[in-house]
């Protein structure tokens, strides 16, 4: 308790000297003073957090008692449901091949993510650490993909790797027809051509945050490894990754929780239809399909719902067992006074 | 500590609220009376080109005679507006006049109460110059519900000049005729059938047309009425078109094809003599002609119906298609059935039938039908023994929606033909 105030205290760094003083010495002649100060602490909340709050409540947790509602009927999204029809859409959901599909690449685009961004994006990021000519050029480069919009992506993609499209007519201009490929629609490669385009757009990112990572590596800690004789790789292998380690844990997070969210690009490029065909559905695609464009609204809510409970476990598994370590000291003051 | 900020947190809660109620209820509802000033929103699907411009001078017109109307249009992508409409309806701030094709999907809406009955106020001119017959598709529980505005029946859109370079002289009346003719095509190097499988419904055209040749009325009105495709001949109308697309008769790439966007679309690839044939309805031409090079419509195209099937039980001369139309909101004004009274006369379905290069809906209009290939649709039209919904449309959005993933599925190779009536099957379980 005595930690927790002494921490409240050097936070507010005297900003409400009356406070401090009421803290320590409690007198009878400060109490109104001290009740005015907790009304406009009050109010101060209240004027900050009061819309967001209400957003929050309103658009994020409302619908997903609304969806989790009406999970629970067939409906045909006019009017108020009405035929109950208890478990039974949620039975249908993970009986239905389509939807186990779906969920199957989701769990292949997570884990493909993370093998195939991780790696590449620490490598750019120690590249773009070094005093190359050009860098800020190179850095802009590899960011640019990740500003633009996902519709515009998939838009291009979609056009360049049809089969008639610029990537397979390049292909043979330069002699390689052998290697032409239905890149979109074949069942065998179209999960791959999603993997190159997320990776391309989403490696940005990595980059950005592993640079800033890097960045706050104090540089003593290099000197001293450079005096004692440490090579390059060693230096980067003992004192970069460990010490980048949070950032690699905050990012992993964040690139598994857009995996499993993972809807335009996949709708743009392939379509409505085509998706679950070519083995690139996700269970948000498979959600709109069945849900929207089948005008079967209870079941789509119904998948809503299993979609959200599948991506909160995984998230919350994550923070218990991977962010813990990280997030220990942010979050609860005793234990991370213990660790300094 | 805790207990404060939860309490605050509270009271901000409540007093937001009662700021956002006060917030809305500050504005009254605007009273809707006959005599006054009348709005009304219009969704209809025509982005681009002479049907987007009809409609804004069609409206103009109507408001010119009507001065305390204002109609505020809003066009909206194709693909996107079947969902969009279903939302916006139930929300209960839908359009006052949107579009509506028939059958099942029109059911839905009446069953959800959001659509108003017309019947007793379409004018008797327009009873006489329509007929009965055209007002079946949007007729639910013996009441109309619709203005249909055009006539698409469906069949094969063909350039005639790529026709004559691959040596054929008459159009394909039986499967074996057709197949004959895309030996020739491919022979010829020309790629004989356009399919916009991206969009999915192209491609379940053609399993709907071979049903159409392979089950009897009597079997596409039971599975309409019951959900029940227990028939044989919805399996053998898969098995048909495994068959055909066995010969690869269509596009490369035809999975990741769109029907209607751009050249590399189908309608386009028609557009620009890349490909011989497309199976579509009676908007193909206008669809086209906005895809040539020089926007024009396409001189050679033409068409004949779907070929007979060997074995089926359809009759040869029946039609597939549907009719676009537009219906007024439950709680629409006057007004509203007055507009499609006024875009239901002759003038104005000429102007339509002209500007979407389409058959009108309107008998009289019909006759100023120019357009060569469409004067060959509309001749089958007239001669048709009977005339089927879209099955999609009949059948309603949920099984139409398994249909197109049944029948893509199939076309690509990954399902069998049993697997079609399995997926309409499964639907049900969903809706």
């Amino acid at each position: 308790m005595s930690d927790s105030a002494e921490v409240l205290t050097t936070r507010s760094s005297g900003s409400q000297p009356a406070r401090d003083g009421a803290h320590k010495a409690p007198s009878r002649a400060d109490r109104p003073g001290r009740a005015r100060a907790d009304w406009r602490q009050r109010l101060e909340i209240l004027i900050l957090a009061g819309p967001a709050i209400i957003v929050f409540l309103t658009f994020v947790i409302f619908p997903v008692f609304m969806a989790a509602y009406y999970g629970f009927f067939k409906w045909k999204g006019f009017g108020v449901p009405t035929n109950f029809v208890g478990l039974q859409n949620y039975i249908t959901i993970f009986t239905d091949q389509n939807f186990l599909d779906a969920l199957k690449h989701n769990a292949f685009i997570v884990v493909l993510s993370l093998i195939m961004q991780g790696p590449a994006a620490i490598a750019f990021a120690l590249l773009l650490n070094q005093n190359i000519r050009g860098r800020s050029v190179i850095r802009v480069l590899i960011f640019v993909p990740y500003v633009i919009s996902e519709v515009i992506v998939g838009t291009g993609w979609g056009l360049m790797l049809q089969y008639q499209g610029a990537v397979n007519t390049l292909l043979s201009n330069m002699g390689l027809g052998a290697l032409k490929g239905d890149w979109i629609a074949d069942p065998n490669i179209a999960i791959w051509t999603l993997m190159v385009i997320i990776s391309w757009k989403y490696i940005g990112f990595a980059v950005i945050l592993m640079l800033a990572g890097i960045q706050g590596i104090p540089d003593e800690l290099y000197e001293a490894a450079a005096i004692d004789g440490a090579s390059y790789w060693q230096i980067q292998r003992w004192i970069t990754l460990p010490l980048l380690g949070p950032t690699i844990r905050v990012w992993a997070f964040l690139s598994v929780i857009g995996s499993m969210q993972l809807f335009d690009l996949v709708y743009i490029i392939w379509g409505q239809y085509v998706a679950s065909t070519a083995g690139t559905s996700t269970m948000a695609t498979y959600m709109v399909r069945e849900g929207r464009l089948a005008g079967n609204y209870g079941y789509g809510n119904a998948v809503g719902v299993a979609i959200f409970v599948i991506s909160l476990v995984i998230a919350l598994t994550y923070q218990r067992f991977v962010l813990r370590r990280d997030t220990d000291g942010a979050l609860t003051g005793d234990s991370g006074k213990k660790h300094k | 500590m805790q207990r404060k900020v939860k309490g605050s947190a509270l009271v901000a809660l409540g007093a937001s609220v009662a700021l956002v109620l006060t917030g809305c209820s500050g504005a009254p509802a605007a009273p809707a009376t006959s005599s006054g000033p009348v709005t009304m929103t219009f969704w209809h699907n025509s982005t681009t080109g002479d049907g987007l411009q009809y409609w804004k001078d069609t409206v103009a017109a109507f408001e010119k005679a009507n001065p305390n109307v204002t109609i505020n249009i809003q066009a909206i992508q194709n693909e996107d507006m079947d969902g969009k409409l279903q939302t916006a309806l139930n929300s209960g701030d839908g359009p006052t006049i949107f579009m509506a094709r028939g059958g099942g999907k029109l059911a839905d809406v009446v069953a959800a109460d959001k659509v108003m009955d017309i019947t007793s106020q379409i004018s008797s001119d327009v009873k006489t110059s329509y007929g009965d017959a055209i007002f079946s598709a949007f007729t639910v529980d013996g009441k109309i519900y619709g203005m249909p505005t055009s006539v698409l029946p469906g069949g094969i859109y063909y350039s005639k000049d790529l026709f004559k370079q691959a040596g054929i002289t008459s159009t394909p009346t039986t499967f074996d005729e057709l197949n004959a003719d895309i030996t020739k095509l491919k022979a010829a190097g020309i790629t004989a059938i356009a399919l916009g499988g991206k969009d999915a419904w192209p491609a379940a055209h053609w399993y709907y047309f071979f049903a159409l040749r392979d089950c009897s009325k009597d079997a596409m009105n039971t599975a309409a009425a019951k959900k029940d495709f227990s028939d044989p001949c919805w399996t053998k109308a898969g098995e048909d078109l495994k068959a055909f697309s066995s010969t690869s008769p269509f596009n490369t790439g035809f999975l990741t094809t769109s029907a209607q966007q751009g050249a590399g679309s189908s309608a386009g690839m028609l557009a620009n003599h890349k490909a011989a044939m497309e199976l579509m309805g009676a908007w193909d031409p206008g669809v086209i002609a906005s895809l040539t090079p020089d926007t024009k419509a396409l001189p050679d195209l033409g068409w004949f119906a779907f070929p007979a099937v060997s074995g089926g039980s359809g009759d040869p001369s029946a039609m597939m298609g549907g009719s676009d139309g537009f219906a007024c909101a439950k709680n629409a004004p006057a007004a509203c059935v007055q507009f499609l009274n006024f875009i239901a006369s002759k003038a104005n379905q000429e102007g339509y039938a002209k500007a979407f290069q389409t058959l009108p809906a309107s008998r009289d209009a019909q006759s100023g039908v120019t357009d060569p290939a469409l004067k060959d649709v509309l001749t089958a039209y007239n001669k048709a023994s009977y005339v089927m919904l879209w099955l999609d449309t009949m059948y309603g959005q949920n099984v139409g929606n398994a249909l197109n993933g049944g029948v893509v599925n199939m076309l690509a190779g990954k399902g069998s033909p049993a697997d079609i009536v399995t997926a309409v099957k499964t639907a049900a379980a969903k809706g």
